[in-house]
């Protein structure tokens, strides 16, 4: 072998160890050969025999190819006869592939439809997609504790082993929603409502990604979905219906309450929250924002994450500590939210100060002529360090 | 070496790459332009390699055809045409963007068509070959051009007929049009001796005679009921109430794209309002509905009278101090039809001091309430 061969079957087979050895990588939670829930189960029995059998054939091929590659590779010999067609085999490698996808097929529409099954919903969350996050609404579902609506954003929050409803759209663009762990994708078209059930078997956070190009940060529009117990979801439940409660006075959390009033209210809405002559402030996020809406931040800090679930409200050391948790503890560990100790306050601050140098986004004041003026995805506010100092106090308070 | 082909998309190639670099050089934010120019570039020296490869596609007739420019020129249109496109676009400059828009196509066209025929007449010698070649070249453009004028010139005479004349009218014509073409499809069809000349004769009657017929309509107006619909803005003031409808579309509920994906359905029977929510097998007296998102209802009407779904969708200032209710409702729907309302909310519930709801004029004490989180 020469040396040049040498080099290049040592490239190859490094190249394919790589790929082999990454299907080995641990921390992988957007793993579609993982299933957690009843729909991401079907999705994987369908999906391993069609592997399985696809990888036969594929195998089979590639051997079939090699050989005749060797075998008949040119050695100066004289040109075999040329025959036109050979009836029996053409019609033996028709029919062949043809069974094993009518095979296939036949399980596949089962799966389709046991995937499209709605009428044993338990619950129902309407999941709304906008460049680039996504909001969840619950209608009020009085057996499950839901006494009035409860809107929240980037990290839905549903009780283990219930059967989930999403009832997907879009405000802008097409968008995609996907937990790989819990379901298949599906997309959110502006002007279409489309359903998707999900349900987990165990609590737990399970990621997921828009799937759908959707523009600028289409990279930066992340989800997860948090199981929890029965329990701790009707703690959930009964935290996300109250409203904020107003800082003390003459605290940093009350200057940043004003702040906030000054600044933010224009598109992002705090249930409870009041201006100076004490009727509810808001929020008018139509009037700025081309979606419509901004996240509904009564409850920030009962979340993990912020601005499309792209960044972590907790240090590195709480969400360990979270993300890492088992099952048992998951819950409680949730819901504890986030701490004054666990803040991220970096990354908080950084999008604070200036949101689009951390995600890109259509936010250049100069630049929305095609938007009638309006911002896709949060601006540079110019806030000052003070303020900055301000709002964190405040939006820390927002548990 | 090179062929005539070839050498027609190396030239564009390297035109394409000198306003390329150009245009970086002069224009302030070049991206988008100089993408498209390199695109040009690209796609015509592609093209032009392979018109290298293979001979134009024809090796026989390409090596034995003589040396260019031995023949004589043939005269031309496209210079006059290319002239009136450009007073067009400089005229046009001036009047109106119309003006300026059908003068650049015009100078667009000609200077196309003109390129092409300049440089396929001086590939070869041979006036035949050259033709061919031109057809080759602009033909795939020209035929489809062509054909999108002609027809969009029937149907937007048509159209204008149809405008002018009054629905039971219109109904007719569209019957016997179609079934006029219809006839004389199958006859040409079944006819295949039919002269060439009576059948080219027979298409153009007909397609000049529609063109003057939509021109004489045009200029005759719309019938009286779109005059007044245009005059109260296109249906924009609906009526809401127990009132009959004067001005609505009275085939809406046919709207089969909106009816395509309804966020819920809601059903008048027996004197009662009831919802069913998308997805959620069971009746409902309160639905959620998107914030800030065009959505859909379906209206049922399964009762026996007939009846509209009005939606109350809060408030909003008129002028100072004076605000007016702001309802959008189907028309009056017959027994057992139903129609699609399409609406958006852009503020939650807690800002509205009345809840949104959808109410049947007329029908007391029934209401769906529209939730918006």
């Amino acid at each position: 072998m020469s040396a040049k061969t040498r080099r290049i079957v040592a490239g190859v087979s490094g190249l394919a160890a790589t790929s082999f050895l990454a299907g080995c990588a641990k921390d992988a939670p957007q793993d579609t050969w993982q299933p957690k829930g009843s729909n991401a189960k079907i999705i994987d029995d369908l999906q391993q025999p069609v592997f399985a059998i696809a990888g036969v054939v594929g195998v089979i091929v590639f051997c079939v190819v090699v050989y005749c590659i060797i075998k008949f590779r040119d050695r100066g010999q004289a040109m075999p006869e040329q025959t036109h067609g050979k009836p029996a085999l053409e019609i033996g490698m028709t029919i062949l592939p043809a069974l094993i996808l009518a095979g296939v097929g036949v399980f596949t529409f089962r799966t389709v439809f046991d995937l499209s099954k709605t009428s044993d919903t338990q619950m129902v969350v309407n999941v709304t997609g906008q460049q680039w996050w996504w909001e969840y609404d619950y209608p009020a579902q009085p057996e499950l504790g839901i006494t009035a609506p409860i809107i929240t954003s980037g990290q839905m929050v549903i009780p283990v082993g219930t059967k989930v409803l999403l009832r997907e759209t879009s405000r802008d663009v097409i968008h995609s929603y996907w937990i790989p762990a819990l379901n298949g994708k599906r997309d959110a078209v502006p002007g279409r409502v489309h359903t998707l059930r999900l349900d987990a078997d165990k609590p737990g956070i399970y990621a997921g990604q828009c799937t759908e190009f959707c523009g600028l940060s289409h990279a930066n529009m992340r989800m997860e979905t948090i199981a929890l117990s029965k329990e701790d979801f009707a703690a959930w439940v009964a935290n996300q219906l109250a409203d904020a409660k107003s800082p003390a006075e003459n605290t940093l959390a009350k200057e940043g309450e004003a702040v906030f009033l000054n600044q933010c209210v224009r598109c992002h809405q705090v249930n409870g929250l009041k201006k100076a002559d004490g009727t509810p402030a808001i929020a008018a996020p139509d009037e700025n924002v081309w979606s419509g809406v901004a996240p509904n931040l009564t409850h920030l800090m009962s979340r993990n994450t912020f601005a499309g679930a792209s960044w972590d409200l907790l240090n590195k050391k709480c969400r360990a500590d979270v993300w890492g948790a088992s099952s048992e503890t998951v819950g409680k560990k949730y819901l504890a939210g986030v701490s004054e100790e666990c803040l991220n306050q970096t990354d908080l601050r950084r999008w604070l100060r200036n949101a689009p140098a951390m995600k890109p986004m259509y936010a250049d004041p100069t630049q929305l002529t095609p938007t009638n003026g309006k911002y896709r995805g949060m601006p540079n506010l110019g806030l000052s360090e003070d303020d900055i100092d301000k709002l964190v106090a405040y939006l820390s308070t927002l548990k | 070496m090179f062929t005539p082909g070839s050498k027609f998309f190396l030239g564009l190639t390297g035109f394409s790459i000198a306003v390329c670099v150009l245009y970086i050089a002069l224009v302030d934010n070049a991206t988008g332009g100089a993408v498209a120019l390199l695109s040009i570039a690209t796609a015509s020296g592609l093209v032009a390699g392979l018109s290298l490869f293979n001979r134009d596609g024809e090796v026989s007739v390409g090596d034995t055809a003589a040396p260019a420019g031995a023949e004589q020129l043939t005269s031309s249109m496209w210079p006059l045409i290319a002239t009136v496109g450009f007073v067009g676009v400089v005229a046009g400059l001036i009047t109106h963007p119309i003006v300026f828009f059908l003068g650049l196509i015009a100078l667009l066209a000609a200077g196309t068509e003109w390129l092409i025929q300049s440089w396929s007449e001086g590939a070869s010698s041979d006036k035949a070959y050259n033709a061919s070649l031109r057809g080759r070249m602009l033909h795939p453009l020209e035929f489809p051009v062509l054909a999108l004028v002609g027809l969009g010139i029937i149907i937007l005479s048509f159209s204008r007929v149809m405008l002018a004349v009054s629905r039971d009218a219109g109904a007719i014509i569209f019957i016997v049009a179609g079934a006029v073409v219809l006839f004389a499809g199958s006859v040409f069809a079944l006819k295949p001796s039919l002269k060439k000349t009576l059948v080219v004769g027979i298409c153009v009657a007909s397609a000049v005679g529609v063109a003057a017929s939509g021109i004489a309509a045009a200029s005759n107006g719309l019938r009286d009921d779109l005059v007044k619909a245009k005059k109260e803005h296109h249906f924009s003031h609906k009526e809401c109430g127990e009132e009959e409808g004067e001005h609505f579309d009275h085939l809406a509920e046919g709207t089969i794209s909106m009816r395509s994906n309804p966020i819920a359905t809601v059903e008048l029977r027996d004197g009662k309002l009831t919802a069913r929510e998308l997805g959620v097998d069971k009746v409902t007296q309160t639905i959620t509905f998107p914030r800030s998102n065009d959505a859909t209802i379906i209206f049922r009407n399964k009762d026996e009278r007939e009846a509209r779904l009005t939606a109350y969708l809060g408030t909003k200032a008129v002028q100072d101090g004076v605000v007016e209710e702001v309802l959008n409702c189907t028309q009056m729907i017959g027994i057992d039809h139903e129609q699609a309302l399409t609406f958006k909310i852009a503020k939650p519930s807690m800002a509205s001091e009345k809840p949104y709801t959808l109410t049947v004029p007329g029908l007391e004490g029934q209401s769906i309430e529209i939730m918006v989180p």
